[in-house]
């Protein structure tokens, strides 16, 4: 075989850490992921704002433009700190944009497209849902810190799909 | 010359030999011919994410960022892979069992997959179908796009009836015996796609195809996209088995030792068909219209995959080690230092497995339902997967071109030196890269987007905060760049003016208790020391393991369909590029 060929007692000396060390790696590997695991399991079950739902469907995309999604509404109270909105993802452009929500207040979106699939992206939060025609997607999320965010789309849909862009402008809380 | 022998294996029939040989050079020449003008095309993509847009100049031979990209992945992520597999899948067990495999399918899986690509790069080319390598629908491309990768996907099963008849015909001469293990492999990987190909065949034909022939006219984008999933989770794999066949089967040879764990390798294999088909649906994660039940049991059926290549990782390490030792490598890491490492094969593989560490782990992140809220169709995404089979992969088939040339045409491999410098410019050009990208997609950005060609004004706004991690994305591109200018030359040079050299046999390598060969022809030799283990023998039942695979698969994607259906979209195509 190799000029440098093995002695047999090498081989089998090595041979026999090997199969205890691949043991204790197995181990390793399975705490590790199990770990992982209920790590994932904890934070589904806390639902800490990130986990999209389904809100309905459309049998036609089209319609959402001018059906009972209530698009042009722009944000709608729905409690003494809670909001919704309507977002639609159409070719090229989020609706309402520019958005004015409340700081710390529980905002709940609503997003779907009228066309081809898009991505609600806001940049530095955790909201990312795929807008799909003809599907309703639901996200809660609470902006703590007041400023301007960038809405991106983050899926392609386009030869302008760079420039699909909107902003969430987040008004400071009244500390009257 | 009816059995002549070259190294290990034994060549039943001089004609039919070289008829394999020359259709083996077809795939590897093809498919890397087809990386060659994908991956020209990706520095440019880098350049675009460090704002430099050098489109304009390419018309008209590409109008568009979003066409080149298409061709991009298409060529690169589907064409070079499904050649390459076709090919390797097909032609190491045969060798290794001393066989002929039979020629007429293989050549026809061939024919299947030029045509389907003649087609692809067509509807590419002419601007038809921009609709990137994942062709989500409502986006609507050409007839030609989506029959074209029809082809391909159905010329790209051919080798599983192929290896039934190999392992068929060989276990009826070796009664008794367990499956050599590269025909193993291979067989696992191809059931694996077997059951892959479902999903992307029953999207195609059934949804796509009559809808771009006009024989219906709405499509319903979510049931798509689940179907999509269901092939491109587990293609994934099917990038990576090939490349782990040769880390198995062959590069413990290469670096001058043995594999360490025969079973090691099967349990791999078979949980590897097992896990990565019923887990498709996480990359919609953030899709509505899954319930999060669902998800969260996909989240752990996905974790578990990363069992498999936690067990590659440490078999691989230590058939190294064991090669380094023998080679004179002593300490702690001395074994790593006294690897080959002037050998550009055995380079090119082991930084391919260096950089699969980053990969694996980044994977486990994307995998992790919650993770990927944060990275999810952001450039981490890419960042991620030219660590797998952006380099894993595509580096690993590098390497076995390295050897797999000389081999099949018998002529030596042109500047050596300059193949072992391509293989440490494309690790290091593609670290700076994936660093770049990954550290770019926590900041938010995008990909799949023209951002060079953005107003320089919204540019800034929106991603001036990664001005420096997309500046590395752009200078790994370029340093990429240089890799497959080297890459080119060494392997199109070898194939055109290269000198006629001695025979390079297969590097198979042997594993512990095992034969050295396993070939029909070859002496049976010395037998194996031990019984085979009860692991290997009950891993055999590769049919089984089949059909519990393809249960389960139904089982996670029953539930996950059945709302879609009872809740059909009826979309209208869109042709917006
Ligand atoms: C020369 C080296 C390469 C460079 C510089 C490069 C660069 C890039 C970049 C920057 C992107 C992201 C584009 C975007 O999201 O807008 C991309 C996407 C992609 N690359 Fe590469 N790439 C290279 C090689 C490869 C290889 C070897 C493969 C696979 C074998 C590959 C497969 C892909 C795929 C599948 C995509 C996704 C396309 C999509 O999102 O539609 N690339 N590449
Ligand atoms: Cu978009
Ligand atoms: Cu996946």
């Amino acid at each position: 075989m190799t000029d440098n060929s093995p002695s047999a007692a090498f081989e089998h000396g090595f041979h026999t850490v090997a199969e205890r060390h691949e043991r204790i790696w197995l181990f390793i590997s399975l705490a590790l992921l199990s770990l992982l695991m209920a790590g994932a399991m904890y934070f589904v079950v806390a639902d800490y704002g990130v986990v999209v739902k389904t809100a309905g469907y459309q049998r036609h995309p089209e319609d959402a433009a001018t059906g009972a999604f209530a698009v042009d509404q722009g944000l709608m109270r729905t409690g003494p700190n809670t909001y919704a909105v309507h977002m639609l993802a159409h070719l090229w452009q989020w609706t309402p944009s520019p958005l004015h929500v409340p700081q710390n207040a529980e905002i709940t979106f609503y997003i779907t497209s009228s066309d081809v699939l898009h991505g609600f992206e806001v940049q530095g939060t955790t909201i990312n849902v795929t807008a799909i025609p003809g599907t309703i997607g639901k996200v809660t999320y609470t902006f703590r810190h007041a400023g301007s965010y960038n809405i991106i789309c983050n899926e392609f849909c386009g030869i302008e799909h760079q420039n699909m862009l909107g902003r969430i402008i987040v008004d400071p809380a009244n500390h009257s | 010359m009816s059995a002549t022998t070259h190294g290990n294996i034994a060549l039943p029939h001089a004609s039919t030999d070289s008829a394999e040989r020359r259709l083996m050079l077809g795939f590897l020449v093809f498919g890397f011919s087809a990386l060659f003008i994908g991956a020209s095309i990706g520095p440019l993509q880098a350049l675009n994410y460090g704002g430099i847009n050098l489109y304009p100049y390419l018309r008209p031979l590409l109008q568009t960022y979003y066409q080149g990209l298409t061709v991009h992945g298409v060529l690169n992520a589907y064409v070079f892979t499904f050649f390459l597999a076709c090919g390797l899948l097909v032609y190491l067990p045969a060798r290794e069992l001393g066989l002929s495999p039979n020629l007429l399918l293989w050549r026809a899986c061939f024919g299947l997959m030029v045509v389907g690509t003649l087609m692809l790069l067509v509807g590419m080319f002419d601007n038809s179908s921009s609709v990137l390598y994942t062709f989500y629908p409502p986006l609507k491309g050409s007839a030609l796009f989506y029959l074209g990768l029809t082809l391909l996907v159905v010329g790209s099963l051919f080798p599983l009836p192929i290896l039934l008849d190999l392992r068929g015909r060989w276990r009826r001469q070796r009664p008794g015996e367990i499956t050599p293990l590269a025909t193993y492999m291979s067989l696992a990987t191809m059931l694996m796609w077997f059951l892959a190909g479902f999903g992307a065949a029953a999207e195609l034909l059934v949804q796509l195809d009559p809808w771009v022939l006009g024989l219906t006219q709405t499509v319903d984008p979510s049931i798509a996209r689940t179907l999509f999933w269901w092939t491109g989770h587990p293609i994934v794999y099917f990038w990576l088995m090939p490349a782990y066949v040769s880390w198995y089967c062959l590069l413990p040879k290469q670096a001058g030792g043995k594999l360490v764990s025969d079973p090691a390798a099967r349990m791999t294999f078979a949980l590897l068909l097992i896990f990565s088909l019923p887990v498709g649906s996480h990359h919609q994660y953030l899709d509505p219209g899954i319930s999060p039940v669902w998800k969260v049991i996909l989240t752990a059926l996905t974790l578990s995959v990363a069992l498999p290549s936690l067990i590659t990782a440490f078999t691989m390490a230590l058939s190294l080690e064991y090669g380094g030792r023998l080679r004179g490598g002593r300490g702690v890491l001395g074994w790593f230092t006294a690897l080959p490492w002037r050998n550009a094969g055995v380079a090119a593989q082991v930084l391919a497995m260096i950089t699969y560490i980053f990969g694996g782990a980044g994977g486990v992140v994307n995998g992790s339902w919650q993770l990927d809220n944060i990275v999810h169709n952001t450039i981490w995404i890419p960042g991620h997967f030219h660590l797998t089979v952006g380099t894993a992969t595509a580096m690993t088939f590098m390497g076995v071109s390295f050897w797999m040339l000389p081999h099949l045409t018998g002529r030596t491999l042109l500047m050596p030196r300059l193949a072992l410098a391509s293989a440490w410019l494309w690790f290091i050009g593609m670290s700076i890269f994936a660093f770049g990208m990954h550290w770019a997609g926590l900041l938010g950005v995008p990909r799949r987007a023209w951002v060079s060609y953005m107003p320089q004004e919204a540019y800034d706004r929106v991603y001036g905060l990664a001005h420096l991690p997309l500046g590395l994305v752009a200078l790994g591109g370029v340093i990429l760049w240089l890799a497959v200018v080297a890459f080119y030359l060494v392997f199109f040079g070898s194939l055109l003016f290269s000198r006629q050299g001695t025979e390079e046999p297969i590097p198979f390598a042997q594993a512990f208790h095992r034969r050295a060969s396993y070939a029909i022809g070859q002496p049976v030799g010395d037998l194996p020391g031990e019984p085979t283990p009860k692991l290997a023998r009950a891993l055999e039942h590769l049919g089984l393991i089949t059909a519990f695979t393809a249960f389960i698969t139904l089982a996670a994607y029953i539930p996950i369909l059945w709302p879609m259906i009872r809740n059909a979209t009826q979309a209208t195509g869109w042709n917006v590029w």
